[in-house]
């Protein structure tokens, strides 16, 4: 076996000319530090990680040490990493870009990540993993900086794909990869064409539904593993329904992918207690919400109107102020109105009026001071976080306001301000994605987002790796109301609160029925009426049973054949 | 590199850096940065270009070093030192290029009687097998210039002899017999008999990997019009990736005059 040796010879070059010139000569002190330093940093052997030596203040947990060994040893750098929501893929990924750049086979690196997430990126980088990661932001950055992180929209279009193009890469790392199922886009096409030496591609969904899918990034990670585009469409058919049909394809995809589950960390996750409380409406409150429902009988005012009639019942059910803010806006925003449009809604802003409390915020104060502790409160809109950040004040609450709109270092800060001096932090949006709350136990849903997807990330602020106590929600619904009915629905038939939705994509992947997030979305974003919603959230109910039927069956025979 | 040992390690290379050590206490410590120091480690081209326009008074920088936070009094202000951190790796990058090369005499105690010092070659490398993944193995090689003998580990001989970089009184040195320049083909052809001696299995493996990827990769664009880039760039990659490669890098060396029972 012949291998070629590189011999540096710089070195051997000086050496002679500095005997030629009698010097200059180093301190012997530091001649033997230096190779006392270089004993300490060689690499002993092909196996092992060398990373958790390095980062003192770091406990990766066994199953992400497990994945960056099998990343390195077994998938020789390439892999795509499927984990469940909350398991710490960053980490993952972290730990094998560390351990190549201590072992000097991985130097420039690109990290592909979506764009509001590029700082985060890189300030967890620099911080747990002291690898100095720099967010794009000018064009010399791509030529200069070795570990550079970009949105992928950001890289792929001109000036930045030529520069990019033209340098050598030796890591790529792409989170939410699945964002790059289907090979006719442009982000596509450009990922494929990126030099791929050692490739870590992201992503929390499992490529869980089409057949067609799983093909597309494999073969974006490791072209041939699954074959050429026509030998594989021959032996699995394009719309076949998952990868869980062909035991054969599903070994040859887990060469190249790991999915950690919860269940399988062996780290015993703290519970989750769900509490709905009801809460009755003030005489006006009441009176504000039966107007508003009445005007679905008046049918061309809904149609002219961009704002839904739901969406003012749900804004009743939160506070008066956004109610009052959406009619104000409703008013801004027409053109030309008619008389009849102008009183309904001046009629409208009267019961806003004549409306002097909020039944829900004296229950949030109420469920406060027993609480006695740090809560979360997650309202959709904007007026009534105002509203219960002054109403919090003048009962002597100290709370701070946190919106996903906030730059990083602002969230950052309101973060600090509420682990460390007040007792309530109000959010708007739990899309405020990488803030970190487990310091924090209780959790006041004080009204229900659009998107109930959004349920699962709320509570996954708190709900993650580092929570030690049991996880406490409050679910607060109006009696009677749009709003209790959404909650029942979503609490009693799928039991959302307690599942995490990834075990529900799971179930639903054996129908090949889409992932439940566009169910919901289409749900309770595109329903005309209540009527509407409750017959298609029955369908989705139904699905999921016959899933879990199905499920079931399965394991029932997989244990009988055994 | 347990703390304690970066701790004395950073006090070793600030003594011999001539910086004074002004507060040694358990858990940190703070050194006064001499200029040359400061112009290496501090990073402020800047700074050092104005003075030296203006003519101005130098005043290089204090630094704090915490190398144990737990026994550290809780006051203190610095940065936290560990084995990953990134002023530590600075600091060893630094030892090295400061002592790439060297030249000692041993300063042996022959009282009064002519002593002659016998010239070593010695060259510390760094041997890489590298393919998708990578090892070291430190080699330490001693040359005698008369008779051409050479000796391993011998950094480690060194160890028990006194070094001084004055030639001592009643010392002479022998001119060497084999010129440094083939004194250095000599290690480097020792260097790799003893390389292919080696088990390369690990190369082996690596080309059977890089192999069958390359199949899968051409089964891939089977299909595909001749000439597709796409192909040609994932060639290359894997090349990269798995490409069997041994590098010998240096880390220091130089020549030592030595009494002839010294080693």
């Amino acid at each position: 076996m012949t291998v070629q040796i590189e011999f540096d010879s710089s070195w051997q070059d000086e050496f002679l000319h500095r005997i030629e010139n009698d010097g200059p000569w180093g301190n012997w002190e530091l001649f033997k530090q230096a190779v006392g330093v270089e004993k300490h940093l060689i690499i002993p052997d092909f196996e092992g990680l060398q990373a958790p030596s390095h980062l003192p203040n770091l406990t990766p947990l066994p199953h992400q040490l497990e994945t960056a060994k099998q990343v390195i040893e077994n998938m020789n750098g390439k892999a795509i990493l499927a984990d469940e929501v909350g398991l710490g893929k960053t980490i993952e990924a972290g730990l094998i870009l560390k351990e190549y750049m201590i072992r000097g086979l991985v130097k420039k690196v690109l990290i592909l990540v979506p764009a509001s997430l590029v700082t985060q990126w890189s300030y967890e980088l620099n911080s747990k993993f002291f690898i100095p990661a720099v967010s794009q932001r000018k064009s010399y950055v791509w030529e200069q900086c070795d570990v550079v992180v970009s949105s992928i929209d950001t890289a792929k279009r001109d000036p930045h794909r030529d520069i990019i193009y033209k340098q050598d890469y030796d890591l790529i790392i792409i989170d939410e990869a699945h964002k790059l199922k289907n090979n006719k886009t442009k982000n596509y096409e450009f990922v494929q064409s990126l030099k791929k030496k050692f490739c870590l591609l992201l992503t929390a969904t499992p490529i869980q539904n089409r057949i067609e899918e799983i093909f597309n990034l494999v073969s974006l990670l490791k072209p041939g593993h699954l074959g050429s585009e026509t030998a594989f469409y021959e032996k699995y058919k394009r719309d076949a329904r998952s990868l869980n049909d062909n035991e054969h394809l599903k070994e040859l995809v887990n060469k190249v992918m790991i999915r950690n589950r919860r269940a399988d960390t062996g780290i015993e996750w703290t519970k989750r207690h769900v509490e709905t409380i009801p809460i009755a409406f003030s005489p006006q409150e009441k009176e504000l919400y039966e107007a508003i429902t009445e005007l679905k009988s008046e049918g061309d005012w809904v149609q002219t109107s961009a704002f839904s009639v739901m969406t003012l019942q749900r804004e009743a059910c939160s506070s008066r102020e956004s109610v009052f803010y959406t009619l104000k806006n409703m008013l801004q925003k027409k053109e030309n109105p008619t008389k009849a449009f102008e009183d309904q809604i001046q009629y409208l802003i009267s019961k806003v009026e004549a409306v002097t409390t909020n039944s829900k915020a004296e229950k949030a104060l109420e469920l406060i001071q027993k609480i006695d502790d740090k809560v979360i409160i997650f309202t959709e809109y904007r007026a009534t976080q105002m509203y219960l950040q002054w109403y919090l004040k003048q009962n002597g609450i100290s709370s701070v306001p946190f919106r996903g709109g906030f730059k990083r270092g602002k969230k950052d800060w309101m973060r600090e301000l509420f682990q460390k001096h007040a007792q309530v932090l109000i959010a708007t949006e739990a899309g405020g994605e990488g803030i970190n709350l487990q310091f924090c136990n209780h959790i006041i849903n004080f009204d229900l987002p659009w998107n109930p997807m959004r349920l699962e990330q709320r509570i996954g602020r708190i709900h993650r790796l580092g929570q030690e106590k049991d996880v406490m929600i409050y679910n607060f619904a109006i009696q009677n109301t749009v709003e209790e009915h959404i909650l029942k629905l979503l609490y009693e038939k799928i039991e959302l609160f307690e599942k995490v939705i990834g075990d529900l994509d799971d179930i639903l992947t054996k129908l090949d029925f889409g992932s439940i997030e566009d169910h919901l979305i289409d749900i309770f974003g595109q329903s005309c009426s209540e009527g509407e919603m409750r017959i298609k959230m029955e369908n989705l109910t139904s699905m999921i049973d016959l899933a879990k039927d199905m499920q079931k069956e399965d394991s029932h025979a997989a244990a009988g054949n055994s | 590199m347990q703390q304690l040992e970066i701790h004395n390690f950073l006090i070793r290379y600030f003594q011999a850096n001539e910086c004074q050590i002004t507060e040694n206490g358990p858990g940190y410590l703070t050194v006064q940065l001499s200029i040359e120091l400061d112009k290496e480690l501090m990073n402020r081209p800047f700074y050092w270009h104005y003075l030296e326009k203006t003519g101005g008074v130098a005043n290089p920088m204090k630094l704090t070093l915490i190398t144990n936070p737990q026994i550290a009094p809780e006051n203190i202000k610095g940065e936290i030192i560990h084995f990953g951190s990134p002023r530590l790796h600075q600091i060893f990058q630094s030892t090295k290029k400061l002592s790439s090369y060297i030249r000692l005499y041993e300063n042996h105690q022959n009282n009064q009687q002519q002593t002659p010092l016998l010239p070593w070659l010695c060259m510390n490398v760094k041997i890489s097998y590298q393919c998708d993944r990578k090892r070291d193995i430190f080699k330490s090689i001693g040359l005698q210039l008369i008779n051409g003998q050479m000796v391993e580990d011998f950094h480690d001989r060194l160890q028990n002899v006194k070094l001084t970089p004055k030639i001592p009184d009643y010392s002479f040195t022998l001119s060497p017999l084999v010129k440094p320049k083939s004194g250095l083909s000599r290690i480097e052809n020792y260097l790799k008999a003893v390389i292919a001696e080696d088990d390369h299995s690990w190369a082996e493996d690596a080309r059977q990997r890089w192999e069958k990827d390359l199949q899968l990769l051409h089964h891939f664009y089977e299909d595909a019009e001749e000439e597709n880039e796409s192909y040609e760039t994932e060639k290359r990659a894997l090349q990269e990736q798995y490409e069997p490669k041994i590098n010998i890098s240096f880390i220091n060396g130089g020549l030592f005059y030595l009494t002839d029972k010294a080693v």
